[in-house]
């Protein structure tokens, strides 16, 4: 394949594009041992999220309350909102192209993914606390 | 990487057409709905927190969550969420068996492809079913 334009090389001149990224391996690996993870967690958190719906308050918050499937839920959370914001960190880089809303994006997906993860971990922690 | 894209010079450039003519396979279909469960399992995720928040704060902040999660659109969320996370869960196992080498031929690969959209949707109507006769 011959190039018309001139090549030029990421270490002497402004190709930043030809520099290698290695920071995939790290995300590839993270991805994957979440995914581990999150194969019984999600099973379980699904049952759970599925047991509520059309619940009432009082039986919504007392099936909560119980120890397993509050726990089962935040450690599902604690993992799931990682994995999650590094899925959307990959969606991102693929489709948003200019730098200034690349930046925005992530920058939201950061704290949108903490917060989703500190909020329903504060949620079932305050439902299921002991009077 | 960035760099080379806002240099203007790739707009000028013709490109080839792609989803316009190639035709969708049950493979390509599964991957890109790998990824757009996975960011309905987000968005899915986010709404949970307000409906948990609500629940935790008592029956006036759940009454403003609950005409929604009470509701048709409430139900259909949660039907919605729960196969998204089953075919996204399947679709890891898919990857990971493929990142084994294993079902990597022509009919391995449309295997997996119907399994993850079979498996999904069956997991999802078998968790609803006994969800309801166990409540």
């Amino acid at each position: 394949m011959t190039s018309r334009t001139e090549f030029i090389s990421g270490r002497t001149g402004r190709g930043a594009a030809y520099v290698s990224d290695p920071s995939g391996a790290e995300h590839d690996r993270f991805m994957r041992l979440s995914a581990r993870a999150l194969l019984p967690l999600g099973l379980l958190a699904s049952w759970f999220i599925v047991g509520l719906s059309g619940k009432s308050f009082e039986a919504a918050r007392a099936e909560i309350g119980r120890p397993f499937p509050a726990l089962a839920l935040i450690v599902f959370i604690a993992i799931a909102a990682p994995h999650a914001r590094k899925g959307v960190e990959s969606i991102i880089e693929d489709y948003v192209h200019d730098a200034a809303h690349k930046e925005t994006a992530l920058l939201v997906n950061k704290w949108a993914s903490i917060a989703v993860a500190l909020l329903w971990t504060l949620a079932i922690l305050l439902i299921a606390a002991p009077r | 990487m960035a760099q080379a894209e806002t240099d203007g010079v790739t707009d000028k450039r013709p490109l080839s057409p792609h989803l316009t003519v190639y035709k969708p396979m049950l493979t390509m279909v599964m991957s890109i709905a790998h990824r757009i469960s996975g960011v309905a399992l987000y968005l899915g995720a986010l709404l949970l927190a307000f409906y948990l928040l609500g629940l935790a704060l008592g029956p006036g902040a759940f009454g403003a969550v609950s005409w929604i999660a009470d509701g048709f659109v409430g139900h259909v969320i949660v039907l919605g969420f729960s196969w998204a996370l089953f075919h996204h869960l399947l679709g890891g196992v898919r990857h990971a068996l493929w990142d084994r080498g294993l079902y990597m031929d022509p009919k391995g690969r449309e295997l997996l492809a119907q399994a993850t959209l079979g498996g999904g949707i069956i997991l999802t109507l078998l968790t609803w079913i006994l969800s309801t006769l166990a409540n």
